[in-house]
């Protein structure tokens, strides 16, 4: 390579060969994250594995069982317009769609946005909604993860030493309906607040999978309130105490963006407008 | 007369957009000189400290650097615009966290900001004076503690950590016994940064005489200078300042930033030395707008008489002077609105704090004043049962109205302004608007406000050359605003010429006429009147020329358009520009040009009718007066508070360039729109918490509203040029209020604290 | 430590180290000075340039990983039609003040128009929602934009 310390391997196994042998080397999706920490001066790596060069990481493409992949080198405006993200999995692409902006959308990749784990991204929320699970590749071969069981900690993954993102991986999508609710100060911001919400239409009527960003070190989910609101998805009051259920439980700080008390306080109200809102979406159709 | 192209009146294409929109402006960052260094520097991680030693050993180390300079490079030297109490880097003391302590000029950039993290300097820590309050607390560590020795412009009642106090006061205090309504209220407003896109810079450079060339983002070459040289302790006529495109002003780049320090690592290197700020320094250690403390207290009578008002304010002025003890001032003097009050008083005080230091931002004390009394305004109106519209047309200054003070009230067109907004926003059916959901409350706000453009000191040169084009040189910067293209059409105007026929020089100390600046809202007015003089001389000069030429007396003879002169009444006698031109240069009288240069001389202040302690600008005025109406929605789920349509009327005199001013309307409306509802700099502790654009967030396309309709009123000011007044902060002062007035009709609450953040809105909502 | 860039039409090789942005590199090596360093986080936006020929953070973009890849500056398309017509636009109706921003949002301008020519007020406003301008408030620059859209509908273009 003509640049000393830059990498530009063919394969995802190269790359994770080079992540877990060269020192200090750091791994290079979108370029959001990393060069701007770069550019702060926050990130000096000796050497940088560029994944643009790998073919199996771009696209989105339809699994046999009809599940879709979705490459981690995906840039955000593509999984923003891809139809397929519809019914359960509309909102992944409605988390897409708002984040930042359009050139920073044209750059920034799931598999670089997940891995770095930002407890304000969009991604995270919206993936557990969903039901993704994370593909993870190292030098020795591929695992997956339920996206809940990826996001570990502030900043923090599942992934180990030499092992990075390759997939995110979606169940078929159902018929149903899907959003991505976000509270942020200005437009194209980080969230204060996200809710992520999944609505499967079912024989015996509507179920829901319900996650909270920004209010803590990882996605809140928990699955009696899922169950709480697929029992009784029409009635406010449920959709209340189930907002209030995750309030309860959730870890938020305070921040330039908000306080914490803040974030508690909203989520309730936040989680009662998705659903009337998802609801309506549903019901439309 | 035939409509010339560019008129006054005319919403030209600017004489810059060209170059803009190709990509071909240069800014200071742009420029490259041969041989040139880059610099860095670094800040104190401290907010109060002695520095006790350097040790610049280590940075000297790493390839590339060239020089390092420390406070101990620098002479005891101070600069200021009201009190001189700020070196140019720090010397032997640090009073805010980020406070440039060394800087390094270096081969690249990556090495000079290296090489700057590696200068070690030792500090003996003080005790960090927070707020204005700990300040004044009795045995409170002085911040500056030679304040007795610095040189003071006006009488400052500087002691402590008391950087100045005013005092005004005009009428009778006994006006309160006739308010049968009394308002009291305290409001506070938050530090807010300017976000110029451009970061400051500068880029200097020594030639082989010794002497200085500087370009810099600058709102005021002649500032650039004093302050430079001050600070450095070298003769004026040493420097010359140059300026290149600025990427936008707004106050932050009218007193110096690191221009000095450019300077003296290019005297030290002894090579071209180009210093950019990163946006997290600009934050950090430009200026930011004055956080205000306000108690407020106004009186009228039940027929909505406005009686008598007092304010009281406390500015946190940051680390060093620099403008705000003139913010303290042009606030105070216009906490009175636009009213006719029997009564008046407006005193505050301005404190060192170990912060950076606040300065002029737009409006420029204005806004942060106006988002209490507009909204006292409206307190009144509701507690008498009164439409806030018809409180305030009661009460407006009319006819031969004084400003408050005593200075004359050149044009007043704000009756005309607020019938403008009264009527296109559909205010009398405001209770009818819906809100665009169920769970928004919608309503209308209206605030009123004015502003100065006539203040200090404007020069102008016309010149007619040998082929009989001209060139105008004024020394006022175009920071974005349009100035460059009005004094342009202005000239024109005055010589009866297409405007493509004047050419502009760029700002220059050594060739321009003084300016003291882009600021408060004086070039159009200030400068403006210079041009139109200076053209006038030219006139005068061309015209003799014709009279000789032509064998008439002057008197004779008409101006007419296209650069020509000719004899009343006689259509075929015509002598050019050209020919006069030519015949000044070789023959006779000697090339033509037309100066004029004048001071601002309205004193602010009769002493016959009101008293002033502490008066920063004794000679400023002629008025600019403005209306606004907004459309708010507030979401009741989050509290996020939304403008859905803004309507501003502006009485700028004469619109020069109506595209322009409609520019400044729409441009102030979304920059006072952050600072109602977004932008927050925030502390932590010492160190400011978010110095990035990732933190402090400013409106997008998607925040601003589309619908902000500027509304142009005209009225002819006397002495303006074809009777133009500024209006750069016009457009920003009554927006919070505006703002808040809406949220308060919406929700039945009043916000006495900005920003008008979603927290704050939803707790108060669900308290009620 | 030499990097082959493709930038407006040409071939240019470049010094590049590990850290060095395509900004960088297009401003100090290039000359290429339309875009801007006004935040090196890409949030202003001034630094936007088109990459593939979609608009990018030349901040955020490692001038490294740029081998291979079509760079276009605002420089480069001083012949495209609808970049003329939005410089018209711009000009005429007051949509440059100081005209920092300018260049990152006539790259996002362009793209917009490209995809979509005769975009909605709204469409336009989320179009340049990643640039940032603190003079003009947006109002006349998203009618330029939407100016610059119907001449081109007009034109046949």
């Amino acid at each position: 390579m003509s640049v000393p310390g830059f990498h530009r391997p063919a394969t995802v196994e190269e790359a994770a060969k080079l992540l877990a042998c060269t020192e200090g080397a750091r791994c290079l999706a979108g370029g959001a994250t990393l060069v701007a920490m770069m550019n702060a001066s926050l990130a000096e790596p000796k050497a940088i594995v560029s994944l643009a060069g790998i073919g199996e990481l771009s696209g989105i493409s339809v699994l046999a069982g009809g599940g879709l992949r979705i490459g981690a080198m995906t840039r955000h405006r593509e999984t923003a317009e891809d139809a397929r993200l519809t019914g359960t999995l509309a909102v992944l692409r409605d988390a897409a769609r708002q984040i930042a902006n359009p050139p920073v959308r044209n750059m920034g990749t799931i598999g670089g946005s997940i891995a770095f784990a930002d407890p304000a991204a969009d991604y995270p929320p919206a993936l557990v909604a969903a039901g993704a699970e994370i593909e993870i590749a190292s030098a020795s071969g591929r695992r997956r993860v339920a996206a809940e069981a990826f996001f570990v900690d502030w900043y923090t993954t599942a992934l180990g030493p030499g092992e990075l993102v390759s997939a995110v991986l979606l169940p078929p999508p159902r018929p149903g309906a899907g959003l991505h609710k976000k509270l942020a100060r200005v437009s194209g911001d980080f969230a204060i607040v996200s809710v992520a919400l999944s609505l499967a239409r079912q024989p015996s009527g509507v179920a829901a999978r319900i996650a909270i960003g920004g209010c803590g070190p990882k996605p809140l989910h928990i699955a009696e309130v899922d169950a709480m609101l697929t029992a009784r998805l029409g009635d406010a009051d449920t959709a209340r105490s189930a907002g209030e259920r995750l309030a309860a439980a959730s870890d938020p700080v305070d921040d330039v963006r908000a306080s914490a008390d803040y974030r508690r306080l909203v989520i309730p109200r936040l989680v009662a407008a998705a659903v009337a809102e998802a609801r309506t979406a549903l019901e439309a159709k | 007369m035939t409509a010339l192209k560019g008129a006054v009146g005319s919403g030209l294409a600017r004489v810059d957009v060209r170059e803009k929109v190709e990509g071909r402006a240069h800014y200071t960052a742009d420029l490259y000189r041969p041989g040139m260094l880059f610099g860095a520097i670094l800040g104190s991680p401290h907010a109060h400290a002695r520095i006790k030693s350097y040790d610049v050993g280590e940075a000297m180390t790493v390839p590339g650097v060239q020089c390092v300079v420390t406070g101990d490079d620098f002479g005891d030297h101070r600069m200021g615009a009201f009190i001189k109490d700020e070196h140019a880097i720090a010397k032997g003391k640090v009073r805010y966290v980020g406070e440039p302590v060394a800087a390094v000029a270096a081969e690249t950039e990556a090495a000079a900001r290296l090489a700057a993290r590696l200068v070690k300097v030792e500090y003996q820590e003080l005790p960090a004076i927070l707020t204005p309050e700990d300040a004044l607390k009795p045995g409170a560590a002085i911040i500056h503690e030679e304040l007795d020795s610095y040189f003071k412009v006006f009488d400052t009642g500087s002691r402590g950590n008391i950087c100045s106090r005013t005092d005004f006061t005009q009428g009778d205090a006994s006006a309160w016994s006739k308010a049968e309504v009394v308002i009291e209220g305290n409001y506070t407003t938050q530090p807010q940064a300017h976000v110029s896109l451009e970061p400051c810079g500068a880029l200097a450079e020594i030639d082989a005489a010794g002497r200085i060339t500087l370009w810099s983002a600058n709102q005021s070459v002649f500032r650039v200078q004093a302050n430079v040289c001050e600070s450095l302790g070298i003769p004026m006529a040493q420097l010359r300042c140059v300026t290149p495109r600025v990427g936008a002003g707004f106050g932050n780049k009218m007193e110096a930033h690191i221009q000095p320090i450019a300077v003296k690592l290019a005297m030290e290197s002894g090579r071209p030395v180009k210093l950019i700020l990163t946006r997290e320094e600009d934050f950090e250690i430009v200026r930011a707008r004055h956080p205000f403390k306000i108690r407020i207290k106004t009186g009228a009578k039940r027929d909505g008489t406005l009686v008598a008002r007092e304010v009281e304010v406390l500015l946190d002025g940051g680390a060093f002077a620099d403008d705000s003890p003139g913010v303290l001032g042009n606030g105070l003097w216009f906490s009175c609105g636009p009213y006719r009050f029997d009564y008046m008083r407006a005193w505050g005080t301005l404190v060192y704090t170990n912060k950076l230091r606040f300065g002029a931002f737009r409006g420029f004390g204005n806004p942060q004043v106006t988002f209490a009394s507009e909204q006292q305004v409206d307190e009144i109106a509701a507690l008498i049962g009164m439409d806030p519209v018809t409180l305030r047309e009661r009460n407006l200054l009319r006819g031969d109205d004084r400003w408050f003070g005593g200075t004359e009230v050149g044009s007043n067109a704000l009756g005309a302004c607020l019938e403008q907004v009264k009527t296109r926003s559909g205010w009398s059916r405001r209770a009818e608007l819906k809100p665009s959901t169920p769970e928004r409350k919608r309503a209308m706000g209206i605030g009123v406000t004015a502003h100065v453009s006539g203040l200090l000191a404007t020069g102008a040169i016309v010149r007619m050359l040998e082929d009989g084009s001209i060139v105008l040189n004024t020394g006022a910067v175009d920071i974005g605003q349009g100035s460059d293209t009005v004094l342009c059409q202005i000239c024109a105007e005055a010589l009866k010429v297409p405007v493509d026929r004047i050419r502009l020089a760029s700002p220059d100390t050594d060739g321009s006429p003084y300016n003291w600046g882009t600021t408060a809202s004086r070039v159009t007015y200030t400068t403006g009147r210079a041009v139109v003089a200076a053209a006038g001389e030219v006139e005068r000069q061309a015209k003799e020329h014709a009279a000789e030429i032509l064998e008439c007396a002057p008197s004779d003879l008409e101006l007419r358009p296209g650069g020509q002169f000719g004899i009343v009444g006689v259509p075929e006698k015509t002598v050019t520009f050209a020919q006069i031109s030519a015949r000044a240069h070789w023959a006779k009288g000697g090339p033509i040009v037309g100066t004029n240069s004048y001071v601002f001389d309205r004193p602010t202040f009769d002493p016959k009718r009101a008293i002033a302690i502490g008066l920063p600008f004794p000679q400023i005025g002629a008025l600019a007066f403005g209306a606004l109406v907004v459309d708010v929605e507030i979401d009741e789920v989050t509290g996020k508070v939304e403008v859905k349509r803004a309507w501003s009327a502006v009485d700028a005199g004469r619109a020069i360039n109506p595209l322009s001013v409609e520019g400044q309307i729409e441009g102030a409306f979304v920059q006072g729109m952050g600072l109602a509802l977004s932008e927050q700099m925030v502390w932590d502790g010492a160190r400011l918490a978010n110095p990035s654009l990732m933190d402090y967030k400013v409106p997008t396309a998607l925040d601003a509203p589309y619908d902000i309709e500027p509304i142009i009123v005209e009225s002819h000011e006397p002495d303006g040029p074809f009777g133009a007044k500024g209006v750069g902060e016009i457009g920003i002062n009554a927006v919070p209020a505006a703002i808040a007035n809406a949220v308060a009709a919406a929700t039945g609450i009043r916000f006495n604290a900005l920003p008008l953040a979603p927290e704050r809105v939803l707790r108060a909502m669900l308290a009620k | 430590m030499t990097v082959a860039l493709k930038i407006n039409g040409a071939a240019k090789a470049v010094e590049a180290g590990l850290s060095d942005t395509l900004l960088t590199v297009l401003r100090d090596q290039c000359l290429l000075t339309a875009a801007k360093r006004g935040c090196n986080q890409g949030v202003c936006g001034a630094c936007t340039v088109l990459v593939d020929g979609r608009p990018q953070r030349a901040c955020l973009t490692l001038a490294a990983n740029c081998e291979g890849a079509t760079i276009t500056t605002l420089e480069g398309l001083k012949r495209d039609p609808t970049m003329m017509r939005l410089q018209k636009t711009f000009a005429s109706l007051g949509a440059v003040q100081c005209g920092f921003c300018t260049p990152g949002i006539l790259i996002s301008a362009h793209w917009l128009l490209a995809r979509n020519p005769a975009p909605a007020i709204d469409e336009i406003r989320a179009g340049l929602s990643g640039n940032l301008c603190r003079c003009t408030g947006y109002r006349k620059i998203i009618d330029a934009v939407a100016a610059a859209g119907r001449t081109a509908a007009e034109a046949g273009a």
